[in-house]
């Protein structure tokens, strides 16, 4: 069933996205054209049109990262706590089944969003010679990468797998925070998207003021005294340290978020 | 087939009346096939286990009869059907004398005015 | 095995008891009207029976489980508002249901769609509210469901409209499903149900068939219903 409600999540996102990264290329394509011909036209009306089209990238870019994240919370709002809800909530589907299709879905368009723009960004710097250009920096860059993983014996598959694993988990702790912040707001019996807003910002208050506890505690046991000035790690060493300690931190943060999202729409669904 | 139905009684006895004067009528012709229960549920807007408590009384006073996987029919025993008439005609001069005797009518009154109605008809047929 | 049961079904919302220690049984096969003025805990009652709500006391079951995505597979529900994505088209809106209802009888709602003249590529949001209203009734109705609960179908509707809704019902009926409605408009639908429910402020007052209360007493559960709920 998961399966079937990330197609559904997709089909109804899709419609959105999908124009969106399709003006993305055409604004992209316009501004690389712009850069070769237009800008430097003697006519003032390419000119402007030049500038015009370029400025419509800036606001293609801006609108393809805006939208991602708006789809993101107006998705589960729409989709979860308002009408669409009794049809949702009645399908011989599961809590979490519903929550983890929104989350996967959100991330996986956040991602694309990103890749989008990059590669938007490389169609607009395209010009000759550019992409041996850019092939050569590839290259510089993998060549760096190799060094430094021979001279620090530095697994460098690991850290970009750990650096990934942990963007992901970022973002669907980022969505998670937003969820439950919904979920718990629309628990209440009315002025739903107020407390929806004063939810968030209290579990941010909660979570930073929880956080700072923490780090003072462990303070206190003189960890980090024992890691950082009693213990002397390699750099690589300390590097998978750190990323597997923000991993764990990412995913005690979203499982908190998810379970106050699993107990507000499970015991205090309260649709209007 | 034109369904009416009235407040103060009971849904499935109007129903059993007005299939009644269906067959009378030959609306639902002798011998005819009914329709399937959810089919004339559908029609006369009614419950379809309504409808089915309705023909069940039709099938025990022998009206209608069903077989096994064809489905219900109407009688076709026309003596039967005459009796199912008259019974219904019955009714209606009875609710009509109990309605002109609260209006003070005596017998002879009574009929003088069925006759003068009668004759009256006539004259109109004969006119037309 | 009764395919609704409550006892004792209690939810409170705040201070207001929504609904207060409510017993209701719904036999296969029934056509039951659940009938009570505005706000009298309807609505409250199929939400607890879709699992949308939880109970603070009390027992109910759908076909002898409790509410929830198991039971979901046996229940087609008509909400009380329109909840249908509105950006779908009628075929999405096919594809959907299809793909999460295995009981769904698609070739039953493309026929009743064809016969309101409304295309496969028309969406949601083309249609008229009464369209509508009568595309999401079509969809809960091609489902072949063990209990169908409609939530207010005929209110805010025409009477065309409100005859087409009936009229699919009975069409609909199976004996061994069972079919609820919700409703204030009880002249409407009398000749439709089997049984009534009087529910008044939460508390179930009366639970009767149809005839019965005619042959009793001698009215119709309309007048029995205004009798009963006077202002």
């Amino acid at each position: 069933m998961l399966r079937k409600l990330i197609k559904h999540e997709f089909r109804a996102t899709a419609r959105i996205m999908l124009p969106m990264y399709l003006v993305l290329l055409i604004t992209a394509v316009g501004s690389n054209l712009a850069g070769r011909e237009m800008l430097d036209s003697r006519f003032d009306a390419l000119n402007v049109l030049g500038v015009l089209v370029v400025m419509a990238f800036g606001f293609a870019v801006f609108g393809a990262l805006v939208m991602s994240f708006v789809l993101m919370i107006q998705r589960f709002y729409k989709n979860l706590l308002q009408d669409e809800g009794y049809l949702m909530f009645t399908l011989p589907v599961s809590v979490h089944q519903h929550i983890w299709a929104k989350v996967i879905v959100s991330a996986v368009w956040f991602i694309a969003t990103v890749l989008a723009v990059i590669g938007a960004s490389l169609i607009v710097a395209y010009q000759g010679g550019f992409l041996r250009e850019f092939l050569d920096f590839l290259r510089f860059f993998l060549e760096g990468f190799r060094k430094l993983k021979i001279s620090e014996a530095l697994n460098g598959t690991a850290v970009l797998a750990e650096l990934a694993i942990l963007m992901f988990l970022c973002l669907v702790a980022f969505s998670l925070q937003f969820y439950a912040a919904l979920a718990a707001g629309h628990s209440q019996a009315s002025h739903k998207m107020i407390w929806s807003v004063v939810c968030f910002f209290g579990f941010q208050f909660v979570l930073q003021f929880g956080g700072s506890m923490l780090m003072i505690g462990l303070n206190k046991l003189n960890l980090f005294d024992s890691l950082f000035f009693h213990w002397d790690p390699k750099p690589i060493v300390a590097i998978h340290v750190a990323l597997l300690m923000s991993i764990g931190f990412t995913v005690l943060y979203g499982a908190i978020f998810y379970a106050v999202t699993v107990f507000c729409l499970k015991k205090h669904l309260n649709l209007e | 087939m034109q369904w009416q139905f009235s407040n103060d009684a009971p849904i499935y006895t109007q129903l059993i009346h007005q299939v009644k004067v269906g067959i009378v009528t030959g609306a639902f012709p002798p011998g005819e096939r009914l329709p399937s229960v959810r089919d004339m549920a559908t029609e006369a807007g009614v419950n379809p286990n309504t409808m089915q408590r309705a023909l069940a009384e039709l099938e025990r006073d022998g009206l209608v009869y069903s077989q096994r996987t064809a489905g219900r029919f109407v009688t076709e025993d026309n003596t039967m059907i005459n009796t199912a008439k008259r019974s219904l005609a019955e009714r209606h001069v009875k609710t009509f004398l109990e309605a002109m005797l609260r209006l003070g009518f005596h017998r002879d009154e009574i009929i003088d005015l069925i006759q003068q109605e009668l004759g009256e008809e006539e004259t109109d047929h004969a006119s037309a | 095995m009764p395919v609704l049961e409550c006892k004792g079904l209690t939810k409170r919302f705040g201070r207001t008891t929504a609904l207060d220690e409510a017993a209701i049984t719904v036999e296969p096969g029934r056509i039951v009207g659940l009938l009570g003025p505005n706000g009298s805990g309807k609505t409250t009652l199929i939400k607890l029976a879709n699992g949308l709500l939880t109970p603070d006391g009390g027992y109910i079951a759908v076909c002898g489980a409790a509410p929830g995505k198991e039971s979901h597979s046996l229940v087609s529900y008509l909400p009380e508002r329109t909840a249908i994505p509105v950006w779908m088209s009628a075929k999405q809106l096919m594809d959907f249901y299809g793909d999460f209802y295995q009981d769904f009888r698609r070739d039953t709602a493309e026929e009743m769609l064809a016969r309101l003249n409304i295309r496969p590529g028309q969406t949601v949001k083309q249609m008229s509210k009464g369209t509508r209203e009568k595309v999401q009734l079509i969809m809960v109705m091609s489902r072949a469901a063990k209990l169908y609960l409609l939530d207010e179908p005929i209110g805010g509707v025409d009477p065309a409209t409100r005859d087409y809704i009936l009229s699919t019902i009975i069409g609909n009926y199976n004996p061994e499903a069972a079919v609820v409605i919700s409703t204030h408009l009880i002249a409407d639908v009398e000749k439709v149900l089997d049984e009534v429910v009087f529910i008044n402020q939460g508390r179930v007052v009366l639970q009767s068939t149809v005839d019965d209360i005619r042959e009793e007493k001698g009215m119709s559960v309309d007048a029995l219903f205004r009798e009963v709920f006077k202002c």
